[in-house]
């Protein structure tokens, strides 16, 4: 990387710190060599899989090939000619809208817990934050588990609506309410702490100070909380949206893995598709759509910004 | 004071396991397939410490394998994924026909298409994939398995399918009469088609949790391997595997060497000890599958009397490996399913 050229000045100007009494660089490593490493390598292979050429049976020869690619697009049909296939696409769509839906109520819901737990004494805050923050310590799979017994049929809310007249058996699993119920509970706090943590540090005095000056509840949230608070929102926005285009447990499990999502697509190429490039391919997609995101939301950020 | 002096030696055997290097044997195998008993002996007996990873789908060993330096000792893979193995270069020649293991082996079983020569694999259990329904919301015939690709009544709905297609498309091929790895588009676009006319009436398509799920009633019926469907069924679950005319999905298993093992010794070990006709018993009566082995017959749990899941009289056919013009149909078959 470049950047150990500008931490490694030439030895020819001696008026420079050496490079073993650069603090920076030294004080730095760690985080170049965990980005490197932890980030930079995979997704530079992921990209060299995505133009290699598919093995026999799984794996891959590294042959360039932009094959994988097209085939996100293009594919034999059933009669045997190469044709315009939407079924990925309509996969990647699917998936956005999931994601999207997720990120969308868990903010309804997260805005007003946060400010809540945020307007109380020190004590109470604290109790409330590591209460949002206990599913954490139990595994995911285990927390998605205990939603299928909760949604599933003779399970506890099943059971309570039947006494209001529900058929009995009735269950709740196997649809989009229950993919979506386990998706919103699984980030929920991803969205509660940054929204916290921004509305936390909202200073009380410009709120009275737009009802001195007659705003009413609705501007004071739309002129003057909203905006300070939009930082928190963003990045609430971005951990739980990223997370979830990928998600694959809470599709299968609850949604009943009828229609595949992005994260399951991959997985199959990988595995029962033997097209390892395509799965890479895919990957690739995904991973742009993400930057794309990321770039779209920190302007749209830094425009707020500018406003506020 | 018995308990202290039981930890202390607890700790201390663990502590030699991994002080050894060559004291260590890594299984990957299909989850919970391996008695937990015949570990314990095994370890005891040659002073091995045991670490066992399973796997719940051929493709996961597959992918893992090809990925490389996967570090296990043995693996058991089902025939057509035994086959892609041998021709990769995944898995090691040890010998297997020179074993003792290998004289144990039912003749039937020995020198299939799968190994022809049996020099890397000696086989370890077998048996049959299709559909169980749950006889409390079920009790209509089961002789066809167009009762499940096509149903009517109590199963529309309550239909439950594996979440990959290897095996359910490979049933879905013996009710249309399609051949297994078939590379004629137009014959696959009918299992599509039997798949998509099904997909309403199907609740799920989950290879997780399927005890729970058809014990429950969330489903009524769902694809599943025989010798789980047995061990629920003695366990009191109203479960009964749907022995259907057009024939079962068939597989076995095998014990093989992944090329790299690093314990190989102990791997060839563990094979020759499972093998025993006294140690195959016991893992046949764990595992209820059907076991390859000559076993100690006045010990099987599993007879037919007691088992008759594991002896069909339907016909059985086993999953080949396909050519990968044929896995790109099944593959696209699955994909437009769940587009």
């Amino acid at each position: 990387m470049s950047d150990s050229a500008l931490h490694n000045p030439p030895l020819d100007r001696p008026h420079r710190p050496r490079p073993w009494h650069n603090l920076p660089f030294w004080g730095l490593l760690p985080t170049w060599v965990l980005m490197g490493f932890a980030l930079l390598v995979p997704v530079v292979i992921v990209a060299a899989v995505s133009v290699a050429t598919r093995g026999t049976h799984g794996g891959f020869t590294w042959d360039f090939n932009l094959a994988s690619y097209r085939q996100i697009l293009f594919n034999e049909g059933w009669t045997g000619e190469m044709e315009f296939t939407p079924q990925y696409l309509m996969i990647i769509a699917r998936t956005f809208v999931l994601a999207g839906a997720t990120t969308l109520i868990c903010l309804i819901f997260a805005v007003p817990v946060a400010y809540f737990i945020a307007r109380q004494t020190a004590g109470t805050k604290a109790v409330l934050i590591y209460l949002v923050t206990l599913p954490f310590w139990v595994s995911m799979i285990l927390r998605v588990y205990a939603w299928m017994i909760i949604l599933g049929r003779g399970g506890p809310l099943p059971r309570f609506l039947e006494s209001f007249g529900l058929p009995p058996g009735t269950s709740f699993m196997f649809n989009d309410f229950a993919t979506l119920t386990a998706m919103v509970y699984t980030y929920m706090p991803l969205m509660v702490l940054p929204v916290f943590a921004s509305i936390e540090k909202l200073d009380v005095t410009l709120i009275e100070a737009a009802h001195d000056l007659y705003a009413n509840r609705w501007t004071t949230v739309r002129k003057v909380i909203l905006p300070l608070t939009a930082p928190g929102i963003v990045s609430g926005a971005i951990l739980v949206f990223v997370p979830s285009l990928g998600a694959v447990l809470e599709p299968t499990l609850m949604g009943g893995g009828k229609q595949m999502m992005m994260g399951s697509l991959i997985q199959l190429q990988f595995g029962g598709g033997r097209n390892w490039p395509f799965g890479a391919a895919i990957a690739m997609t995904l991973m742009c759509f993400v930057v794309i995101f990321l770039i779209f939301t920190a302007h749209r950020a830094a425009r707020k910004g500018d406003v506020a | 004071m018995m308990k202290r002096y039981l930890a202390t030696s607890a700790i201390a055997l663990c502590v030699a396991g991994a002080a050894h290097a060559e004291g260590q044997l890594n299984l990957y195998v299909w989850a919970e397939s391996i008695s937990p008993d015949l570990i314990a002996k095994f370890s005891q007996e040659h002073d091995v410490q045991v670490n066992v990873d399973g796997y719940t789908s051929n493709e996961d060993l597959l992918t893992k394998l090809q990925a490389g330096s996967s570090g296990y000792d043995l693996a058991t893979p089902s025939q057509h994924f035994l086959r892609i193995m041998i021709d990769e270069g995944l898995i090691q020649n040890y010998g297997a026909n020179t074993l003792t293991a290998y004289e144990n082996i039912d003749p039937r079983w020995r020198n299939q298409w799968w190994d022809e020569s049996q020099e890397y694999s000696i086989p370890i259990a077998y048996g049959t994939a299709g559909f169980v329904v749950n006889t409390e919301l079920y009790n209509g015939p089961t002789d066809s398995l167009g009762h499940f690709f096509e149903p009517e009544g109590d199963l529309v709905g309550k239909i439950a399918m594996l979440s990959y297609p290897d095996e359910v498309v490979g049933a879905a091929q013996l009710y249309l009469g399609v051949p297994f790895c078939s590379e004629d588009p137009a014959e696959m676009k009918r299992v599509l088609d039997l798949l998509m006319a099904q997909k309403p009436a199907v609740a799920v398509y989950s290879s997780d949790n399927i005890a729970s799920r058809l014990a429950s009633g969330e489903v009524a019926t769902h694809f599943w391997w025989d010798g789980e469907e047995l061990k629920a069924r003695v366990n009191g679950a109203p479960f009964a595997l749907a022995m259907t005319k057009e024939g079962l999905v068939g597989w076995i298993d095998s014990m093989v060497i992944p090329v790299g093992a690093p314990n190989y010794d102990n791997a060839i070990k563990f094979i020759e000890f499972i093998s025993e006709p006294e140690n195959a018993t016991e893992q046949m009566n764990f595992y209820a599958h059907s076991s390859p082995m000559t076993l100690v017959e006045e010990n099987v749990v599993y007879t037919k009397e007691v088992a008759p899941e594991l002896y069909p009289e339907v016909p059985v056919e086993f999953s080949r490996t396909c050519s990968p013009a044929a896995q790109d149909l099944v593959t696209r078959v699955w994909t437009q399913l769940l587009q």
